[in-house]
């Protein structure tokens, strides 16, 4: 996987510095046409389709927040994606570093007396601590990459499993993270995380709740850009990415490049896990991170190596997604609709990935 | 454990490997080729659609085998097209066929099934072969659904055109070092086409059999990760037939015990047994259990 070489090569023409642009915009332009049409063909009348949309995505203050929640937890999977793909590794395990995420955030802010400390560390050890975890189970994938040789898809989508059925376990189990059944009525999950555990709202107020997490990824965002672009461990990972190989005669840690940036990958994951659990759900669930990983993946591979990329594609997604569910209640048309529209995207801009890279490569 | 719950038990652990079986084969044939099918997920899931929808409409099970197949055709070629005509990324485009899958059957299933979703779908039932069927002890185990031979047959067929044909040689070869198929003068790009497209029939069986063959409906996102398991059947069988198949029975053998062993009292969380077919396959990928060899040139275009 060479997405990487793009961002550079391509301020060379102006012609080839449009088309990785153009090319997702007018994926995506086709597949919202597609949509239209199947909307018309389940026999819901456009205009009605279209305003729920509208309303679901950016309707009021509410509808613009939880759109903006959810695409910072899509970005901070996709910038991690992004950094490691810089060095040739695909990481597909955003579902279960989220989740893995999620069940530390929790363990950490039910964890008594943390509700108590001061100056904000209430909210921001348990999302540090998330993201410790969260890169441990990211950085087992780069462990055995490098010591067995196993194939990282395959670990961190095996990885990806193994921590969604724990969270399913953690929420089970009376001895570890389930509420007490104090009544018959106790759902499997979580007890709520006390308040002061909670990511602060940027307005304070719960009717336009963007999070602190929206600063916190524009931060993370401006960071992994100059790392990947000016650092050495930026121009590290590039190398190993190209070849591995020559990276090592060159005097490169191979295996330590690996390692690291899966572990930030799978930190990014984490926090974004902590940020989903501490800043929107406030109890873990069953389904805690359902999706969220896969489409952070996609965000990433779309944004083929650049971290704007990353941000433009989350706010895409965070909003279809908003858009999505609110035309199912108010319009009746299936969210699924959004996942057809997704894959669409998905598999226009990959088949077309390699013929783009060729001729900018030119 | 009386003898009537441990044939219960392998009889049902028989029949939840069953659509494992038919997709963790197809899934090894293309990945013997070099090509990882990430679709089958979304294969199979096509294939419970399409042979459910075509079993409603047409009353017959056996034309709703037909539509599954049918169904899933058109998506095996465009992974196959995509991957190895237009040399997009395996695992992505994979990874998109199942987002879009899921969605397609979705919407498919409640508009043209919506008012009558609670409508048994007709379906093959359960039959027990004459002679074995009538074995002490484990002739129960043999009370399946036609599928299941079906099953056993393609796996020995597949295994003897793998290991003792020239077809097989060329389809190891492409997944090992396409160079030197290229060299041969063989069609690496057709083996590898018919590879992905055998996964796909493979699949489609797969799905239809937990829709028409197991429960006689459909419900949405059903496969609900078995195209996910039989991949890592595959890698836990360190892409070899024979131990990738008994790697079906084992994780068949898992969802078994899920529901036998509060019969017998016992307590293991749910979620610890669901996740030890992934845990299994970690640690083997690890190297902790045998050694691994996956084709050389997987995953490379």
């Amino acid at each position: 996987m060479s997405a990487s070489t793009t961002a550079n090569a391509s301020s060379f023409s102006p012609r080839s510095a449009l088309l990785p642009v153009l090319l997702p915009a007018a994926a995506v332009l086709a597949a919202l046409v597609v949509g239209m049409i199947v909307v018309v063909a389940m026999g819901v009348t456009l205009d009605k389709a279209v305003m729920a949309f509208y309303r679901g995505a950016f309707g009021n203050a509410y509808a613009i927040s939880a759109s903006l929640n959810r695409a910072v937890a899509l970005a901070l999977v996709g910038v991690g994606f992004v950094i490691a793909n810089r060095a040739g590794l695909t990481n597909v395990g955003g579902e279960g570093q989220i989740a893995i995420g999620g069940i530390v955030a929790t363990a950490f802010c039910l964890m008594p007396g943390m509700a108590d400390l001061p100056l904000g560390l209430s909210y921001l050890l348990p999302l540090l601590a998330a993201s410790l975890a969260g890169g441990l189970w990211g950085g087992i994938a780069g462990m055995l990459r490098v010591r067995a040789g196993t194939n990282e898809v395959i670990a961190t989508l095996l990885l990806s499993f193994i921590a969604v059925w724990l969270l399913y376990w953690c929420v089970q189990s009376e001895n570890l993270l389930r509420q007490p059944m104090t009544s018959a009525a106790t759902l499997p999950e979580s007890l709520a995380i006390p308040e002061a555990t909670q990511v602060p709202l940027l307005t304070g107020s719960y009717s336009s709740p963007v999070t602190l997490g929206l600063p916190i990824l524009l931060g993370i965002a401006i960071i992994a850009a100059i790392l990947l672009r000016r650092s050495l461990y930026g121009f590290a990972l590039s190398a190993v990415g190209l070849n591995p190989i020559a990276a090592a005669r060159a005097g490169v840690a191979v295996g330590f490049t690996i390692i690291s940036a899966m572990c930030l990958a799978g930190a990014l994951g984490g926090l974004a896990g902590g940020l989903m659990l501490q800043g929107e759900q406030y109890s873990l669930k069953a389904g805690f991170s359902s999706g969220y990983g896969f489409d952070g993946l996609v965000v990433g591979l779309l944004a083929r190596g650049s971290v704007t990329g990353v941000i433009a594609g989350a706010l895409l997604f965070g909003f279809l997604r908003s858009g999505g569910i609110s035309m199912e209640m108010a319009a009746g048309v299936p969210s699924a609709l959004i996942d057809v529209l997704q894959g669409l995207i998905v598999l226009t801009i990959a088949s077309a990935a390699y013929y783009l890279e060729r001729r900018i490569a030119r | 454990m009386t003898a009537e719950l441990f044939t219960l038990f392998l009889a049902s652990t028989v029949r939840l490997a069953v659509p494992l079986l038919f997709a963790a084969t197809g899934e090894l044939v293309s990945e013997r080729a070099g090509v990882v099918n990430m679709s089958v997920e979304g294969m199979m899931l096509t294939g419970a659609f399409g042979g459910a929808m075509g079993a409603a409409y047409t009353g017959s099970p056996m034309l709703g085998l037909c539509c599954a197949i049918l169904a899933v055709l058109p998506i095996a070629v465009l992974q196959s097209v995509m991957t190895n005509t237009l040399r997009a990324n395996q695992i992505v485009t994979g990874i998109g066929i199942n987002i879009m899958a899921l969605g397609v059957t979705t919407l498919g299933y409640r508009a043209l099934f919506g008012a009558r979703s609670r409508d048994i779908i007709p379906g093959f039932d359960a039959w027990s072969p004459p002679l074995l069927g009538q074995i002490p002890l484990v002739g129960g185990v043999f009370q399946q659904v036609w599928l299941f031979y079906l099953a056993a047959a393609i796996i020995a067929v597949v295994g003897y055109v793998l290991e003792r044909t020239g077809l097989g040689i060329v389809l190891r070869a492409a997944g090992d070092n396409p160079q030197s198929v290229i060299r041969s003068g063989a069609p690496l790009k057709g083996v590898r086409h018919a590879a992905v497209i055998f996964t796909g029939v493979m699949s489609a069986l797969g799905g239809a059999f937990l829709s028409i063959g197991d429960i006689h409906t459909f419900t949405e996102g059903m496969t609900n990760g078995a195209g996910y398991l039989a991949i890592v059947a595959v890698i836990f069988g360190s892409w070899r037939l024979w131990r990738t198949v008994a790697a079906c029975l084992l994780f068949g053998a898992a969802t078994a015990l899920q529901f036998q062993l509060p019969a017998f009292g016992i307590h293991i969380p749910n979620a610890l047994l669901i996740m030890m077919p992934y845990l299994l396959a970690l640690l083997a990928v690890a190297g902790v259990v045998g050694h691994q060899t996956a084709p050389r040139a997987l995953t490379q275009n």
